[in-house]
Parts: C-alpha cells; sequence; structure tokens
C-alpha cells in the first residue's frame, strides 16, 4: 500500500463531505425515531393502552350464593348454606426467614398435612402477592384464634366462604348429590357454560342435574395489580354483581322420606313412593347411604376413598342405578297382555303340581306341593309360578311377552331427573343372539314368565309400570324437581308440569281387570298375611327374586293405594329390599309400616306403637338406623 | 484569547444539557415511587449531587486549555488502563460485571470515563500521525488504542459499554481522512460477523434456513473446516498479489481476508457469548417467543411508551412504571418511564434537546481550525449519539436490549460526569477554536 496521494499537514482541513454524511446519519437516526414514537403513542395509543391495562388488571371472582333446595311444603330447606371460612396466605407477605415455620405452624393448627402444604404452596409461589387458600370450611372459632395470633401467622388472611349444609342427612343424599370444586376435566367441558377455576359444581344428584340454576352466576371485581400481583390502592376499577343462584323445591315429602327411611331400616335396598297421576317423586331411599357434609370435614379425600371402597357401594342410587331380577312383580305385565290380548278366558284354569314340564327340565312352583287347580285372579294372587309358566309358553309366546314388557317400559330409561338412570335389561331372542351368540330357547320363555332369567328391571321402572295400571294407560315421566322459586322474594318462577312418558294402547278395560287381581294378592292372596293394615285398601304384588344365594332372596312389593281411589289421590309404593341381607320378606312388611305410616299421617315410631303386626314386636325399641361410615 | 473564552460560551449547547440533566433527576424521581405512593429510593438526591459537582467539571473543563489536557493525553490514558485491569481484581461486581471499583462508598466505573480518555488520546495520535493513517499498517495499529480497554471492559462483562468503543473510533478514524476502503473493511467485517453469529439462532428459533447449510454454523469440525477453506482462499490472493501485483488479487485478497475475519470472528463469538445475549438478540425480532424472560423488557418498555399517548398520563402518574413492570427504569429503562408519563410531546423535547447538542457538536467539528480538537469532538458526539441511538432504540423496540445508559438522564455518577465532562471538552474546543 503506498501512502502517496494526500499528505496530510497539521491544517489541513477535514473532509466536509464525510462531516456532512455523518451528518445525514444523524439526521436519519432521529428522523426515523420519532416516526416509530409517533406511530408507537399517537397511531397506535389505543392498542397499547390496552395492553398495559391488561397487564396490570386482574379480575377476582365474587362467587354467588347457591340456592337452596326445600321438600315440597317450602318451608326450611334441607339444604341450605352455611357462614364459613377458608384461610388464605399471601407468600410474598411472609418473611422470608420464617416461612417454612410459619407454614409448619399454620399446617399443624388447620390439621393438615405438610405434604398437602407442600402441594399448595410450593416454592415457586414464595414471592407470589396473590391469596393462595389453605383450607375451606372452618368455623368462626378457628379465624378467632388465628386473628388473636396474628403475629404468629403473617401473611395469613381469611375470607367467607358459605358451604352447604345438608340439613336432612343421610337418606336424601342419593337425591341431593353433593358439591365439590370443579376438575380440570370437566372445566374443559363446561368452559363455555360460565364454568371457570374454582367454580363449585353439583358432583351428583340434583345439584348435578340443576347445577346451573341452583348456581347462579358468578361475579368479577377488577383490581388494579403490581408486577407481583399486589393490589394497587383500595378503589375499585369496576365491579360485575354476581346472580344469586335460584331455590329449588322438590317434589319430594321429608317425612314420607323418613317414614320410608326408617321402614326399610338397615337393610340393603330401596324404597320409592310416587304420584302416578303426575309423576312426582315423593320420597326416594337407598341404603346404604352417605353422609353429603363428610366431604367438607377435615378428611375429605379420606371420607371419600372409604365410602368409595365399601363393598356395599353407598354412592350406588339403587332406586335407578340398579338392576334386579322382577320376579313375581312381572307376573303384572303378564296378566295385563292374557287380559288384553284375550289368548285364554281369564276363567280357564290350569292344574298345579308343585312343578312344571318343557322339554326335558322342570320348572318347579315356589309352593312344591302344588296349587291344585286356579285360574287367572287366583294365579296372581297365590303367585302361582306353573299358572304362568303355562300362559307364558303355551299361549302368550315370547314375541308377545316382549311387546307387553316394551309397552310398560321396561329396557328404557324412565328419564328421571338425576343423573346416572341405567336402563336395565330387556331380553327377546334377538337381544340373546346378540349379547350370547346363543339360540333362545323354550326354556328362557318359561323362566321370564315369572320374571327370572335375564330380565333386568330398575326399581324406578316397576314404580312406572305400577303407574300405568293406575292411570289405565298413561305414565308421566318422574321427575324430583317441582319448583324453582326467586332466592329473595320467594317468587314462583318456574312450576314443572306432568309429562307424559309413555301411553300405551291398551284398553282401560284390562288395567281395571288387571288391577282388581293385584287388589286380590292383598285381600286373599300372598300378601294377605302381612299387609294388615286399616289405615288404606291397597292393591299390590310380592316378589321374591333367585339370585343363586341359598335361602336368600331379593324380596319385591309393588303396590298402589287407595285402591279405589281416583288416579289423582293415589300414591305408588315400591319396595326392594336385596337378597344380600338376612331374609326376613322385608320388602310386603316395610310396605304394610309405610302404608300405615302414610295413610294415617303417622311417623315411623307412631306406626310402630300403634300398627299391631305377627312380626314386630310392640314393645320393641324402634330400630337405629346403623351409620354406614 | 483566554480572556474572550467567557464571552464565546456555547449557550445552547449548555441549556441543552442542564435540562437533559435536570429532566434525567426527575424522572429519577419519579422512577423511585411505588405503586403506593412511597418515595423507595434516594437516586434522584445521589443524581442530584453528582449533576451539580458534574457542571462544575464542566465549566472547569470549558475553561480549560485543552492543549494541556492534549499533553497529558497518553499518561490519563495508560491511568485508566491501569484502573480497567485493577478493577478486574479488585472490582465490585454490580449488574452481574465486575465493573465498579472504589473504596467503601466512593468508587467509579473506569469503563465510563475510559470511553473520554481513549477519544482524547485516540485524537492526538490520528492528528500527529496524520500523514500515516492512510497506511494499513498504522490504521491496524490505532485500533489498537480503541481496541485494549475495549477488551479489558468485555472481559468483566460489560458487552454494552465495550460495544460503544467500536462506531466511536470507526467515525473518528473517517472524519480524520482514513481511507475508505479500510474503513468498509472494519464495517463490513464487523457486520458480517453480527450477522453469522446469529444466524444459526434464528433458524432455530423462527425455522427456516436449511438445516444442513446451519450446521456449517453450528457443527463445530465443519465451521473450522469452512473457516481454514476461506483461509487458504485468502493465502492463495495474498501470495497471488504478492507476485503479480495484479489489482483484482487485491481485491480477491480483500473480500476473503473480510469473510475469514467474519467467521472466525463469529465462531469466537458463539463460544464467548451467553445464552442470555443470544436470547436478547432473538427476542428483538419477536418479543413474544418467550414474552416472561427475555422478551419481557421490550414488551412492557413498549407497553408503557405506547399507552403514554400524545400528552403523557403526567408526572408521577404512570401505571407501567410505578406498578414496577419495567426493570431498571432509573437507568437503561429510564427514556420509557419519560414517554410513559410525559407522551410523544417529552420524547419530542428530549430528541430536539439531544439534537441540537449533537448539531452543535457537528458544528464545533466543522468549524474548529484544530484538527486534534475536531477529531476529539467527533469522537465526543458520535459517543453521544451512539448511546442515544442505542438506548432510544432499545427502548422503542428498534433495538436489541443492551445494558448501556441514556446520557443526561439515566441514574448513575460515572456516566454522568463522563458526559459532562465531555461537553466540557466540546465547549473548550468551541471557545478555542480560532486558535492560533
Amino acid at each position: 500500500m503506498s501512502t502517496s496521494g494526500l499528505t496530510g499537514s497539521r491544517d489541513t482541513p477535514l473532509s466536509k463531505i464525510r462531516i456532512y454524511a455523518f451528518g445525514v446519519v444523524v439526521a436519519a437516526v432521529f428522523f426515523v425515531y420519532s416516526v416509530h414514537l409517533f406511530n408507537l403513542q399517537v397511531v397506535n395509543e389505543e392498542l397499547y393502552q390496552s395492553r398495559a391495562t391488561q397487564v396490570t388488571q386482574r379480575s377476582i371472582p365474587i362467587y354467588a350464593q347457591r340456592g337452596e333446595i326445600f321438600d315440597r311444603s317450602y318451608d326450611t330447606p334441607v339444604v341450605s348454606n352455611i357462614d364459613s371460612f377458608a384461610v388464605d396466605i399471601i407468600p410474598g407477605e411472609v418473611p422470608e426467614e420464617r416461612r417454612t415455620d410459619v407454614y409448619r405452624r399454620l399446617a399443624g393448627y388447620l390439621g393438615i398435612s405438610e405434604e398437602e402444604m407442600r402441594r399448595r404452596l410450593p416454592p415457586s409461589y414464595a414471592g407470589l402477592y396473590q391469596p393462595v387458600e389453605v383450607k375451606s370450611g372452618l368455623s368462626l372459632e378457628t379465624i378467632t384464634y388465628l386473628a388473636e395470633h396474628l403475629e404468629d401467622f403473617p401473611g395469613v388472611t381469611w375470607r367467607s366462604k358459605p358451604i352447604r349444609n345438608y340439613v336432612e342427612k343421610e337418606s336424601l343424599a342419593h337425591v341431593l348429590g353433593y358439591v365439590g370444586d370443579i376438575t380440570k376435566e370437566e372445566l374443559q367441558i363446561l368452559y363455555n357454560q360460565g364454568y371457570s377455576n374454582g367454580s363449585v359444581l353439583g358432583k351428583s344428584g340434583i345439584e348435578k342435574q340443576y347445577d346451573l340454576i341452583l348456581r347462579g352466576q358468578d361475579g368479577k371485581e377488577f383490581r388494579t395489580v403490581d408486577v407481583r400481583g399486589r393490589k394497587v390502592g383500595e378503589a375499585l376499577v369496576d365491579e360485575v354483581p354476581p346472580v344469586l343462584g335460584k331455590n329449588i323445591v322438590l317434589t319430594i315429602d321429608r317425612n314420607i322420606q323418613k317414614l320410608c327411611e326408617k321402614a326399610l331400616g338397615s337393610r340393603i335396598g330401596t324404597v320409592l313412593v310416587t304420584k302416578p297421576s303426575t309423576g312426582e317423586v315423593l320420597a326416594l331411599v337407598s341404603y346404604p347411604s352417605f353422609d353429603p357434609n363428610l366431604f367438607y370435614t377435615a378428611d375429605t379425600a379420606d371420607a371419600f376413598r372409604r365410602l368409595s371402597l365399601n363393598t356395599s357401594f353407598p354412592f350406588l342410587n339403587r332406586a335407578i342405578q340398579s338392576q334386579y331380577v322382577p320376579a313375581s312383580t312381572y307376573k303384572i305385565i303378564l296378566t295385563t297382555a292374557i287380559l288384553e290380548d284375550e289368548v285364554v278366558s281369564p276363567s280357564k284354569t290350569v292344574f298345579c303340581p308343585g312343578y312344571y314340564n318343557y322339554g326335558d327340565r322342570v320348572f318347579r312352583c315356589h309352593k312344591h306341593n302344588g296349587h291344585g287347580s286356579l285360574a287367572l285372579f287366583s294365579g296372581l294372587a297365590e303367585s302361582c309360578d306353573v299358572y304362568y309358566y303355562t300362559m307364558g309358553a303355551e299361549y302368550l309366546g315370547i314375541d308377545r311377552i316382549v311387546d307387553f314388557s316394551r309397552r310398560f317400559g321396561l329396557g328404557e330409561l324412565t328419564g328421571i331427573d338425576i343423573p346416572g338412570e341405567i336402563p336395565g335389561t330387556l331380553p327377546s331372542p334377538a337381544w340373546k343372539t346378540k349379547t350370547y351368540n346363543a339360540r333362545w330357547v323354550g326354556g328362557d320363555t318359561v323362566n321370564m314368565s315369572i320374571g327370572q332369567g335375564y330380565l333386568g328391571v330398575t326399581p324406578i321402572q316397576m314404580a312406572n309400570a305400577v303407574s300405568m295400571i293406575v292411570n289405565k294407560g298413561t305414565v308421566y315421566k318422574p321427575h324430583i324437581l317441582k319448583e324453582i322459586r326467586d332466592p329473595q322474594t320467594g317468587e314462583l318462577l318456574e312450576r314443572i308440569e306432568p309429562e307424559i312418558l309413555a301411553a300405551a294402547a291398551v284398553r282401560p278395560s284390562t288395567f281395571e281387570a288387571a288391577g282388581s287381581a293385584m287388589r286380590q294378592v292383598i285381600t286373599n292372596g300372598t300378601a294377605r298375611v302381612v299387609i294388615t293394615t286399616k289405615a288404606v285398601n291397597s292393591a299390590g304384588k310380592t316378589g321374591t327374586g333367585e339370585v343363586g344365594m341359598e335361602d336368600h332372596w331379593h324380596s319385591w312389593f309393588v303396590a298402589n293405594a287407595p285402591y279405589d281411589a281416583p288416579p289423582e289421590e293415589q300414591i305408588v309404593l315400591v319396595v326392594l329390599v336385596e337378597a344380600a341381607n338376612d331374609w326376613e320378606w322385608w320388602a310386603p312388611k316395610a310396605a304394610n309400616i309405610i302404608l300405615h305410616g302414610i295413610f294415617s299421617k303417622m311417623n315411623y315410631e307412631e306406626v310402630r306403637s300403634t300398627l299391631s303386626t305377627w312380626y314386630l314386636p310392640l314393645q320393641a325399641l324402634p330400630q337405629e338406623v346403623q351409620e354406614v361410615r | 484569547m483566554k480572556g474572550q473564552s467567557v464571552f464565546a460560551f456555547d449557550i445552547l449547547l449548555f441549556v441543552s444539557t442542564l435540562i437533559l440533566v435536570t429532566l434525567g433527576i426527575a424522572f429519577i424521581y419519579s422512577s423511585g415511587i411505588t405503586s403506593s405512593g412511597e418515595v423507595i429510593s434516594t437516586e434522584h438526591i445521589k443524581q442530584t449531587i453528582w449533576a451539580i459537582t458534574g457542571v462544575g467539571l464542566l465549566v472547569f473543563f470549558a475553561s480549560f486549555d485543552y492543549m494541556t489536557l492534549r499533553r497529558w493525553s497518553l499518561r490519563v490514558y495508560l491511568v485508566f488502563i491501569c484502573l480497567l485491569v485493577l478493577t478486574l481484581f479488585l472490582g465490585r461486581v454490580v449488574n452481574y460485571s465486575k465493573s465498579w471499583i472504589g473504596i467503601w462508598e466512593l468508587g467509579i466505573q473506569p469503563s465510563e470515563f475510559c470511553k473520554v480518555a481513549m477519544i482524547v488520546q485516540l485524537a492526538h495520535v490520528l492528528d500527529k500521525k496524520n500523514t500515516q493513517l492512510r497506511d494499513l499498517k498504522f490504521f491496524a495499529l490505532f485500533f489498537g488504542i480503541a481496541a485494549l480497554p475495549m477488551l479489558l471492559i468485555l472481559i468483566q462483562p460489560d458487552l454494552g459499554t465495550a460495544l460503544v468503543f467500536i462506531p466511536v473510533s470507526i467515525v473518528m478514524f473517517f472524519i480524520a481522512g482514513a481511507k475508505t476502503r479500510h474503513i468498509a473493511f472494519v464495517v463490513l467485517a464487523g457486520l458480517l460477523m453480527i450477522f453469522f453469529t446469529i444466524l444459526p439462532y434464528y433458524g432455530m428459533y423462527f425455522g427456516g434456513g436449511n438445516a444442513s447449510a446451519m450446521s456449517l454454523f453450528t457443527d463445530k469440525t465443519l465451521s473450522l473446516y469452512l473457516i481454514g477453506a476461506v483461509f487458504m482462499v485468502c493465502a492463495l490472493s495474498c501470495a497471488g498479489l504478492f507476485f503479480s501485483k495484479k489489482n483484482y488479487f487485491y481485491w480477491f485478497f480483500y473480500f476473503s481476508l473480510l469473510l475469514f475475519f467474519a467467521l472466525a470472528g463469529s465462531f469466537a463469538a458463539r463460544s464467548v457469548l451467553k445464552e442470555y445475549q443470544i436470547m436478547r438478540l432473538v427476542v428483538f425480532i419477536d418479543p413474544n417467543i418467550d414474552p416472561k424472560g427475555a422478551g419481557w423488557n421490550i414488551i412492557q418498555s413498549m407497553n408503557a411508551i405506547g399507552s403514554g399517548g400524545l400528552w403523557g398520563k403526567g408526572f408521577l402518574k404512570g401505571t407501567q412504571s410505578h406498578y414496577r413492570y419495567i426493570p431498571q427504569q432509573s437507568t437503561d429503562f429510564i427514556f420509557s418511564i419519560l414517554s410513559e408519563e410525559w407522551g410523544f410531546a417529552g420524547c419530542l423535547l428530549v430528541f430536539v434537546l439531544f439534537f441540537i447538542i449533537i448539531v452543535r457538536g457537528l458544528f464545533i467539528i466543522r468549524t474548529s481550525q484544530d484538527r486534534f480538537a475536531a477529531i476529539a469532538a467527533t469522537g465526543i458526539v458520535t459517543m453521544i449519539f451512539f448511546h442515544f441511538a442505542v438506548n432510544v432504540g432499545m427502548a422503542i423496540g428498534l433495538m436489541p436490549i443492551t445494558g448501556i445508559p441514556l446520557f443526561f438522564l439515566s441514574y448513575g455518577g460515572s456516566s454522568l460526569w463522563s458526559v459532562l465532562i465531555s461537553i466540557g471538552l466540546l465547549m473548550s474546543f468551541y471557545i478555542r477554536r480560532f486558535k492560533v
């Protein structure tokens, strides 16, 4: 490289062009920055303002009070809300050096494990200035203690968080259900219906079915927070007030419910009382049950686990979620079929020697030495198996049996307004081919004629079947919700009208005849010895279901009463006592107590002291319902 | 002649400086106020003390004959080099870099003063060895004056401050009359180096780019082969130039050497740069790649500035700043809080004041009869301009995040003093522009 060209002297002037070039670069940068800033601050001001607001605002939910639940009397609620408190901790306000100490002391005082505490307050929350819930469902005393010892609990705060109080415990649990915190999975499904993280929602029963009515609408409070989530200033930016949840009135009659619960006692089974003319459910008992309040106690998870693992399944609502062989109660349906289709004269007699030969199989009657000759009415009254074997296998045929079962709603959901109902099983030749890949044989028809075999019905389906006879062909959809009412004024917002579920094309005279046949079961049939009440004339049918256990059977009793009253005044009663209990033939006996109680307006204890029965010693102490724990 | 100096005072330059410093104190005060209205910081008081003493220094340097200073320039330069070395051993760590030295609470950041010392020393050399400036050997040698403190600051590590030395020295060379092709070589090599350094990371975060082509940069062996190959081309064209003296060999050599420096430099940079520094360059393109981490500063700063609007939210009424969404509001992000509270109007005021200072500086460069003064003034103007462009550019999202202060406004004694001294020097050059 040469140094030729410019030979610089001390006073060689600097290149003006280069200075100007530098000046141009400077001016260009100033210009570009100004334009960019103008764009940022003036043109897009609103965009950045909304972003800035978005960054600094947090919305805090104001939970709406959940509606209360009443029984049909609409006097005192069966589910209410009681004042309760939740303890929160603001991790950022706990001094660093005392953190472990404070957490341990709080966990000890509130009775939660340190693991649980760590799960709720992981170390990553250390600098957080937002309250984190430690525990809810706490009493005023607990909070008072905390308030008095505040210096030991820096950063600890509390707030009111009402909890559900299930006044009528145990027997109503299956109807009412319970509530709990929303899970991640539930939130994914329900997000668009206004649920949010932290929502409390119904997990089963009425609480789940009518959650949207009960829950109201959570409000929102907007606050401005700084970068660590700390609330800035006292003034609220904005508020959306919550909408209270609506109160609901059930069709359940608290007194009948209690009577049924006690009449069933500590026996695994279920009792249903309905009004056939509307479909209203007056009582629904399923034993064993559970106490929904347990889910608010110290060891919620523990209580839940214990109940889930209980071998008698306390969470199962046996009235709608469990299917049983209908046994002899099914004979009502065959009786209707015989009368309607006139396949044989009701006066035609069949001789019962105590057994029935079909092909190379022998089917026994429950009376081993035989009933002798009997016709339709005495066949139902005595519940003679041989009569119905003969009718089913030789006169009706399987297709007609299935057809009539369908008309009575077997194998289909009743649509009752609590979640989890099952449809039961209505077998047919096609069903057997599909399910077992086996041909329907005559023996299957014989078996089904007395309600045994593959047949499975839910107690609510049997209640509907009896309702159909009472209403002479119409069944109303069973329901538990009666009214929706305003939580503050009590104003009636909506009344649930009866809804026809099924209308069978059967002559009313057929139902009339079937109903009088059921009346004879009580007056001079199998139930004569147990239905001793003089308070009401009833019609009904017993059933004894074979489940393959030695000396143990499902005990059924279905009834309607008063027998001679118009349908509007009648009730339908279904009692099922599972074979798992000691054999007492308890279903008709419980029915006797319940019918007596309802129609003489007595409670269980009064029934015990006035109803003279051979199976209930008068002086015996009232049997206490054992709690399933 | 010295007697006239008082009357020849550059009043515009002085007033602009004072206004900027006052604004700085006001917004440092604002940044020390929490969301609940408490004043939690005493930074504004410290800054006031530094401002008053700093203006004293300004007046002192303005009235001081810079020719004396010029004679002492090498010694001053060496003292600060020594201080920088000392800082590496005895310094205190502030904001992750060992940049502070002193006893008890009294101390300085030598890197800030070193910029000024380097400018004076470089101006002295560029003026004295004027005739050799166009010679490649001296061109390279003079660069050492800037490179030595820059390397010492890089070790601290304070990438932002170190970077300032590059544009300052390049512009000084440029104005002093270095060969265009030499300047172009340095600028192009630097730009290419940055490009090659971040190229593979952009491929990684933004997709696109050919993966196997990227492995030329990410795979160590392949990178070394590539650098070796370029070096071979370089050596061959150098030999060609030596034997044939053909012009095209010269340009071949020129560009292959350029490529070699860029590749080797980027290779070195990738192994030296920390993950967070790379991420700053990545989020510069799209802050939402890492909104809670590296992109946080950009997003929050732009939210604050944009929400300020035309007239701002009012002094002490900013929300994003007082709720602490903006980090380092009194130092690196002082411009964000000003923009939020005073809006576009306030920003324009600051722009105008900076523009006046720089234009006055350019005027001094243009009119000074002394080459030394003109070149030194060039260094000072470039330094102030570079700080302004990088700091404001970063706050408004036009530049990647590099932690260098906004002169006059940002909190910090050393940077305030060094810039006030620089302004003092500018004034001294101005007063003595018609010197004999």
